[in-house]
């Protein structure tokens, strides 16, 4: 299709969604007092319109950072666990572990998060943990379809080869699994990113605690500075995701 | 799946007896109840030795390790009886409860609380997973799961009836009995706002999936925007829309009359409704798309006239998909109105989050748990009202894979 450009051009032309997405959530992050006469006129009655607990680019790092080590985490967790249950070896428990990831997408996110609250405790790591555990069903659910969807004369062939088992799963499985195992990730991710503004509400400080605190004070301003931030922020990300999905082939949702 | 039974007829079933063990670790290693002495103090956790004693212990650990020898040599005969003794555990967990809450609790404190520990919650898990688990070893179909539910429901209610003195001082109940009118509201709320919004995006969804399907350009464009709106985070759209809603409800007279407000059901009723209509929408697309033109055809072919072929080929094969698409929404749905509650739409989650706010626990229990119930139950009616009215595979049960 973008034969006509230059290579990098067309590369970067591909990438152009994440980007504009990156660059308003960025702009928006760093700038947010410019609009000051705007949120004045949102919430005419409120002296400060701005959320002053704390810096936007602050509050976007620290939901980033909770996002990303779940969501790392998760990755790990997730695909290794897949990984170990369609080996020989662990084998016995697939079919627990298969029905139980696509029965615990049932849970309600917002119940994980505020069951795991009375166990672990207010705090980072708890939502880290929480989000972590949501995070890995359907992580595991896409690696277990994409390692057992494969075709049986790739692996043959792989097996007629000479390779060793791990070089089967390294060169030859994982990589025929991974626009699979991507829509799995990706679909974490958006979640995570969701339930980790919900963190807000026991305590966490990230882009949900405008929404919270422009709840509890009346203040629109900030509601909608905490909003438009947190929607940036899933829309950039799951358009970097669909990117990297198309560049692996066909996304297996 | 397919990989089972006669693949391997010695060894030990592995699986039951890991989560054997690993119920063992819990009920030693953890706390299996708490005990406050009223609201306020937080509880002191106890485990189960500390309040049985090392003989009632070691006499609960008992089925377990039963459990693991019987998953041992998994003979049909043996693994049975373990299916058996796991929901014999199940439907006693809460007659366990009671005793351990009759032996720690003091008599003379009328305010004394009985908390669940992270023990129960565990055994509750793994002993569920030791069903799912001797199900599918057994080749058991969906009947003697809805049987085991049943048994389990069952014995839980007549526990909590016939030991309702000994139950009574178990802070979720507390929590419920001060509120059990707020809790039938919050119940209905969140009913009528699932419900309601599904309901919508059924219609509202039929109509645009049908609008698709004359324009490959609305098809883009709808498939395009529905998917942003269901990447934006749930709290996000509940703020999105609380500006706009306040402005009209200010400024439209009748829709203040209606009762939109920024803040109530209309932001989380529109919400709801956009994070619906993308599942809704597709799986009414495909299932309107998804007839072979072979079949309709052959339909057309027998005489059937256009009426017919709706009625009689059309809908029976498209109604799987739009049940499975109603599943997907009403499961999501359930979960999302409870964050509805921040922006005071009522339903569980206000339990939820006045619960996290005030630091009880139990509260947030009261809210989650009928949550969690009644998205596993949806889940669980729907898909099998969706597998029983397909064609293809009305046999085979358990959509993994």
């Amino acid at each position: 299709m973008t034969s006509e450009v230059p290579p990098d051009v067309g590369r970067l032309m591909r990438w152009r969604a994440p980007l504009v997405w990156l660059s308003l959530l960025m702009l928006l992050a760093a700038g947010m007092a410019w609009l000051t006469p705007l949120f004045h006129w949102v919430e005419p009655g409120a002296r400060q319109v701005i959320y002053p607990h704390g810096d936007f680019l602050v509050l976007l790092g620290r939901h980033l950072l909770v996002v990303s080590v779940a969501s790392l985490l998760a990755v790990l967790l997730g695909v290794g666990a897949a990984v170990l249950v369609t080996r020989p070896a662990g084998r016995d428990f697939l079919p627990l572990v298969a029905q139980f990831a696509s029965m615990g997408q049932t849970f309600p996110p917002v119940a994980v998060l505020a069951l795991a609250v009375p166990v672990l405790g207010f705090g980072t790591w708890p939502i880290i943990v929480a989000l972590l555990l949501y995070g890995l069903l359907p992580i595991v659910r896409n690696t277990l379809a994409g390692l057992e969807g494969l075709e049986a004369g790739v692996m043959e062939a792989a097996r007629g080869m000479g390779m060793s088992a791990s070089q089967r799963l390294l060169q030859v499985e994982l990589p025929l699994a991974a626009p699979v195992i991507l829509a799995g990730i990706r679909t974490s991710v958006t979640v995570n990113i969701a339930t980790a503004a919900l963190g807000a509400t026991v305590g966490a400080s990230n882009l949900g605690a405008p929404i919270i605190s422009g709840i509890v004070n009346g203040n629109t301003a900030y509601v909608l500075q905490g909003a438009v931030l947190i929607g940036l922020l899933a829309l950039c990300v799951d358009s970097a995701f669909e990117r990297l999905q198309r560049g692996l082939g066909h996304p297996g949702r | 799946m397919r990989v089972s039974a006669h693949a391997r007829a010695p060894g030990a079933n592995r699986v039951v007896v890991a989560l054997s063990v690993a119920a063992l670790l819990a009920l030693w290693g953890v706390a299996a109840i708490g005990v406050a002495p009223n609201r306020i103090v937080p509880g002191t956790p106890l485990k189960l030795a500390e309040v049985a004693g090392w003989y009632g212990a070691l006499l609960g650990s008992l089925p377990l390790l039963a459990l693991a020898a019987l998953a041992w040599r998994p003979e049909l005969a043996r693994l049975k009886l373990a299916l058996g003794l796991a929901l014999a555990l199940l439907m006693a967990l809460p007659a366990g409860l009671a005793l351990l809450g009759a032996l720690a609790l003091d008599p003379a404190l009328p305010q004394a609380r009985l908390g669940l520990g992270p023990a129960f919650w565990l055994l509750l898990f793994l002993l569920a997973l030791v069903l799912i688990e001797l199900r599918t070893r057994l080749w058991l179909g969906s009947l003697a799961g809805w049987g085991m539910v049943a048994a389990v429901a069952l014995a839980w209610g007549a526990t909590g009836w016939v030991l309702s003195s000994w139950l009574a001082p178990l802070a979720l109940w507390q929590e419920y009995r001060v509120r059990s009118e707020a809790f039938g509201t919050a119940v209905l709320y969140h009913l009528l706002l699932v419900g309601g919004a599904v309901g919508a995006s059924l219609v509202l969804g039929t109509a645009i999936a049908l609008a698709m399907r004359r324009s490959r350009r609305l098809e883009r464009a709808g498939f395009t925007l529905l998917n942003l709106v269901q990447t934006i985070p749930s709290l996000a759209l509940f703020g999105l829309l609380l500006a706009p809603l306040a402005w009209l409800a200010a400024n439209v007279g009748w829709l203040h009359a209606l009762g939109v407000r920024g803040i109530g059901w209309a932001p989380a009723f529109l919400a709801l409704l956009g994070y619906s209509l993308l599942p809704m929408v597709r799986n009414t697309f495909v299932a309107l798309s998804g007839v072979e033109a072979g079949v309709l055809e052959a339909a057309r072919g027998m005489g059937m006239s256009r009426a017919q072929v709706f009625w009689q080929v059309r809908l029976p094969l498209a109604l799987p998909v739009v049940l499975e698409g109603i599943r997907i929404t009403t499961v999501q749905a359930i979960g999302l109105a409870a964050v509805a509650a921040l922006v005071g739409a009522g339903g569980l989650g206000t339990f939820i989050f006045q619960g996290l706010g005030q630091a009880a626990m139990d509260l947030v229990l009261l809210g989650a748990l009928p949550i969690l119930a009644m998205a596993l139950a949806a889940d669980a009616l729907l898909g099998a009202l969706s597998r029983r009215l397909s064609p293809q595979e009305n046999r085979s049960h358990g959509g993994a894979g």
